[in-house]
């Protein structure tokens, strides 16, 4: 460990510690929103970013995961923190499936190909009333743990947050592997890295496994949060809108989920007079971000070419 | 006779209304430097295409080293050891060289998805020693200077060099290179055919050589394959080869071959 991830990592757990102290109830349960965001918003960053594959699946990944959990935890009494990785690796797999339409559909033919995903299974958390109570929506179980229940922001905070920390730790790590480089060139030249031995589908398949599982994973973190499931949570529009974080931020890095998550969360508070209009400033945002600053604002930050995983990492 | 390393049989592929190859038999000795020629559109190109499996032959079959390559994946035949180029170069523009060919090696990586979602126990040192491997690769090419470099940025001359250390780093048997001497200049095809010459003698690497200028590949070439029109007119030795009247027509057009002739 080098001194400078040392500092890193003893700042970022003071910090840690430190927050619940500074800020109001109200505030942590924002520090929970943006993190379980980032976490939805990262899965993005790995398949569409990192992979180059456009997903507009999230928002379905990120039901699976909220449903998952709460419909495991209500019928079969599984505690959420089991549940939510259950439900986590069910999402993973469902992606891998997904990841082999990839043979036979590429750019814009596949964001409408995931498209279609989220709105079937947006339909099938409607239809399926008796478990998941159809339109109207089911109430998420609260997050227990040893004896106790959690359910204020300032409670949430200690799961959500480190639950986060670990897990873009671990996607920032593969971006740094040979894995991470063989995701990277399958972007780049499909043709080129199948010379390379790379097996190009289930490259493509994985990344869509990855971004599934942290969709839901953070779509089961959020259940508890919002404490209300309904099917209107998980459609097409939160899929794009979730896009929409990552592209802001800057797809090619984890620091762009992180980035986009902090602007889309705290854009409503500054703009609470102009609610009305919160979907068109998020859409000016996505428009004038892809037109004029396609890196995103991680890109416009981390300009300096070694800044390797806070920056460029993913390229 | 020892058996041929790569053996392509009867080996037809139609585009539509385009004949691209018409029925090739070609066989590649081990430890050969075995040169296709032809002109634009022979279907030189093609025939590398699908002995790598991106393009699925009509009729016919390839086997490298005794196996049927037909139905493979690319990514299959790659780890049955055979490398290539493309003729635009494939590059990953927008990594570094030196990552370019820690691709080429990333088969031969020697850790697994946990320890790189750690980076633990190996990690440091299986990086550093696919990253030692491939700076020696570009030493190898003559690039080592652009390391650094991203891909896309280096010249195409460069590029092409590095193309031949990416395909290296897979630990071929066999290497398939298309059109390396395009747009080098003289001394640097000399370099490449020296690389080339070196490398069959130290790794006992068979490679497949194509070119359109005939010049450059009949000096290190063992044996020539001459294409046309997706058939093949005329295979032997170069010089064989340089004095078929076939071959001059092909090149220069009736009149010219006439002349002589005459
Ligand atoms: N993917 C393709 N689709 C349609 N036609 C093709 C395709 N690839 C090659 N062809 C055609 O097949 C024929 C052989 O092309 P090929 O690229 O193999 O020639 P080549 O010998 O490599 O020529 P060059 O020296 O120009 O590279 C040409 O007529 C070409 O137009
Ligand atoms: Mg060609």
């Amino acid at each position: 460990m080098t001194g400078k991830t040392l500092l890193f990592a003893v700042t970022g757990i003071g910090l840690f510690f430190a927050l619940p102290h500074m800020l109001a109830d109200f505030q942590l349960f924002q520090v929970c929103l943006i993190a379980v965001t980032a976490l939805i918003a990262l899965g993005l960053t790995v398949v569409t970013g990192l992979a180059g594959q456009v997903s507009l699946a999230q928002a379905a990944f990120v039901g699976i995961g909220g449903y998952g959990a709460a419909i495991l935890a209500t019928r079969w009494g599984v505690p959420l923190w089991a549940g939510i990785p259950l439900s986590g690796i069910v999402a993973a797999m469902a992606g891998f499936v997904l990841g082999q339409v990839t043979l036979r559909v590429s750019g814009h033919y596949l964001a409408l190909a995931t498209m279609a995903v989220t709105a079937i299974v947006q339909l099938a958390f409607i239809h399926m009333d008796d478990i998941t109570g159809g339109a109207a929506g089911m109430p998420v179980p609260s997050f227990e743990i040893g004896g106790r229940a959690l359910t204020s922001g300032g409670e949430l905070y200690y799961v959500i947050v480190p639950t986060t920390a670990v897990l873009f730790l671990i996607v920032g790590n593969i971006i740094r592997s040979r894995f991470g480089r063989a995701f990277a060139a399958t972007r780049q030249s499909e043709i080129a890295v199948a010379a390379m031995g790379v097996d190009v589908l289930r490259y493509k398949a994985l990344a869509f496994a990855g971004s599934a599982f942290l969709g839901a994973v953070g779509g089961g973190l959020l259940a508890p949060l919002a404490s209300y499931l309904d099917p209107m949570q998980f459609g097409i529009p939160q899929s794009i809108y979730y896009m929409a974080i990552a592209v802001v931020g800057g797809l090619r890095s984890p620091a762009g989920a992180i980035i986009g998550a902090v602007v889309f969360i705290l854009i409503p508070e500054f703009l609470q007079a102009f609610q009305s209009y919160l979907g068109l400033v998020f859409a000016l945002l996505l428009l004038g971000f892809i037109v004029l600053w396609p890196n995103g604002l991680s890109g416009l930050i981390f300009r300096r070419p070694g800044a390797r995983w806070w920056g460029g990492a993913a390229r | 006779m020892t058996a041929p390393l790569l053996s392509i049989q009867d080996i037809g592929v139609r585009f539509g209304g385009i004949v691209a190859l018409d029925g090739i038999n070609i066989d590649v000795e081990p430890g050969a430097i075995h040169a296709i020629i032809g002109p634009n559109g022979a279907g030189k190109s093609t025939l590398i295409n699908v002995v790598t499996g991106i393009y699925t032959a009509g009729q016919g079959s390839v086997t490298f080293a005794g196996q049927t390559l037909n139905r493979l994946k690319p990514h299959d035949i790659c780890r049955l050891g055979i490398a290539r180029t493309f003729q635009n170069t494939e590059l990953f523009g927008e990594m570094t060289a030196l990552e370019n060919v820690m691709i080429g090696a990333h088969r031969s990586g020697g850790y697994g998805p946990f320890v790189a979602a750690t980076h633990g126990f190996g990690f440091a040192a299986a990086e550093s020693r696919m990253r030692a491997e491939a700076m020696d690769l570009l030493e190898l090419v003559g690039i080592a200077e652009d390391a650094a470099m991203l891909a896309g940025a280096l010249p195409f001359g460069k590029q092409r060099r590095l193309e031949l250390a990416r395909a290296l780093a897979t630990r071929p048997r066999m290497l398939l290179l298309d059109e390396p001497a395009a747009g080098l200049r003289a001394a640097e095809i000399e370099a490449l055919n020296n690389i080339l010459l070196d490398l069959r003698a130290r790794r006992g690497l068979t490679i497949l050589l194509i070119d359109h200028v005939m010049a450059l590949v009949l000096k290190i070439s063992d044996r020539v394959t001459v294409l046309n029109f997706g058939r093949k007119i005329a295979e032997g030795l170069p010089a064989e080869v340089r004095a078929n009247p076939d071959v001059i027509k092909a090149y220069l057009g009736e009149r010219a071959a006439n002349a002589i002739a005459s």
